[in-house]
């Protein structure tokens, strides 16, 4: 065999095998891969809107998806609102829950992001920055303490804390939250999903 | 080539050949991710995986495959065991897949990989391949893990998460934060020469 044709064949089957060898492994991962995923949504939806036995997806838009969180009864008990939007480094995702009138805010948490580790990142700590979002007032946006308060008291009931030096990871969290808010608002006076709503009922 | 009795051949990869500290090989992952032990053995145990399982297809398959293609045959090879180490990741272990990140899929162009390959797979027997592909990702674990530690424990006060520091301990940010990765690996070098040449001037 002449080398221009071995090096074909050489380099043809090496790659038929190399694709055949990775079809099998992604099939075999593919539907673990998207449990995990499912997984860690559902964890956030119960983190977010306490007491959550089942929930449902609403609505869905490039950055946002809004969940319905039920109680065994089928009650909605608030919507879990999953977001992204840019932070410092990268898009940082996030979790958080109202109640059902769209009123306060249960809950936060941050599924995803790239902060600087140390400063940004501990946005996703629970003591220096998600405990301040617990159980606010969302009937206006939510604005930003800074410099940040010492204790949650401290804070009135529609402010959040800053984290000092990372002004910007605690900006972008707090607008990524109050521009879905806003939406999510508009949605639901549009109707968009009230069915789903009414079968909750 | 001077032959080397299979001991040397395992050992060379710890401190005469180290990946990290005498090659100077695969440095990207080795700054990026070693801000946490278990980042640091995750990224070491994924290269590890494809380290060896690319030079046992490698020096298997190493009289079929004609010079002029090698190097693209050799990187197809190390991505598919990529591809693979990615996935097992993402479907078992999803926090650890999370935090490596675009890592774990750069192992591709990680040079100790095709180094190895081009160096030693590609000239050796099986055996002798993948007695150096042992050597070497446990040299290569090594590094990265004495590194991740002195990052943790001066970055987080903590070591595999668990807090070591007392409370008086202010973590040093810089540590976890690229700037330290260069420290580290700098001052870790200049003590490895320092220890090279000690060891040579006293032969």
């Amino acid at each position: 065999m002449n080398l221009s044709a071995r090096m074909i064949a050489v380099l043809t089957s090496v790659g038929l095998l190399s694709g055949g060898f990775l079809s099998t492994v992604g099939l075999l991962t593919k539907e673990r891969i998207a449990l995990n995923k499912q997984k860690e949504i559902e964890e956030a939806i119960l983190a977010v809107v306490p007491g959550t036995e089942s929930s449902q997806k609403l609505y869905e838009e490039k950055d946002l998806s809004i969940y319905g969180g039920k109680d065994e009864d089928g009650n909605l008990l608030g919507f879990a609102i999953h977001a992204s939007g840019v932070g410092f480094q990268d898009k940082i995702t996030l979790m958080f829950g109202t109640n059902a009138s769209l009123t306060r805010i249960t809950n936060l948490t941050i599924l995803d992001q790239k902060e600087t580790p140390g400063l940004g990142a501990k946005i996703t700590d629970r003591e220096s920055f998600l405990k301040y979002w617990e159980n606010k007032d969302c009937s206006q946006p939510l604005s930003l303490r800074k410099p940040p308060a010492i204790s949650p008291e401290d804070l009135s009931s529609s402010e959040v804390n800053t984290i000092t030096g990372a002004t910007i990871s605690s900006e972008s969290v707090l607008n990524t939250v109050n521009l879905s808010l806003e939406r999510l608002k508009r949605l639901k006076t549009e109707g968009k999903f009230a069915i789903e709503e009414r079968n909750a009922n | 080539m001077p032959t080397k009795s299979i001991g040397e051949e395992f050992l060379k990869g710890f401190w005469k050949e180290n990946p990290i500290f005498r090659q100077l090989l695969g440095m990207c992952p080795t700054l990026a991710v070693t801000n946490a032990m278990i980042n640091g053995l995750a990224m070491g145990l994924a290269t590890a995986f494809v380290l060896i399982f690319s030079s046992l297809v490698v020096s298997s398959i190493k009289k079929l495959i004609p010079s002029q293609v090698r190097i693209a045959t050799y990187i197809v090879i190390i991505a598919t065991f990529v591809t693979i180490a990615d996935r097992f990741l993402a479907a078992f272990f999803p926090p650890i897949s999370k935090n490596l990140g675009p890592y774990v899929p750069l192992i591709v162009v990680n040079c100790i990989i095709l180094g190895r390959q081009e160096a030693f797979s590609s000239k050796n027997t099986v055996g002798r391949s993948l007695i150096d592909a042992f050597g070497m990702s446990l040299g290569f674990i090594l590094g990265l893990l004495i590194l991740s530690a002195i990052r943790e424990i001066l970055g987080f006060g903590t070591f595999f998460g668990f807090q070591v520091m007392g409370q008086w301990f202010k973590p040093w940010i810089i540590m976890i934060l690229p700037p330290g990765a260069f420290i580290t690996l700098g001052i870790l070098l200049a003590l490895a020469l320092q220890i090279e040449r000690k060891t040579k001037a006293r032969r």
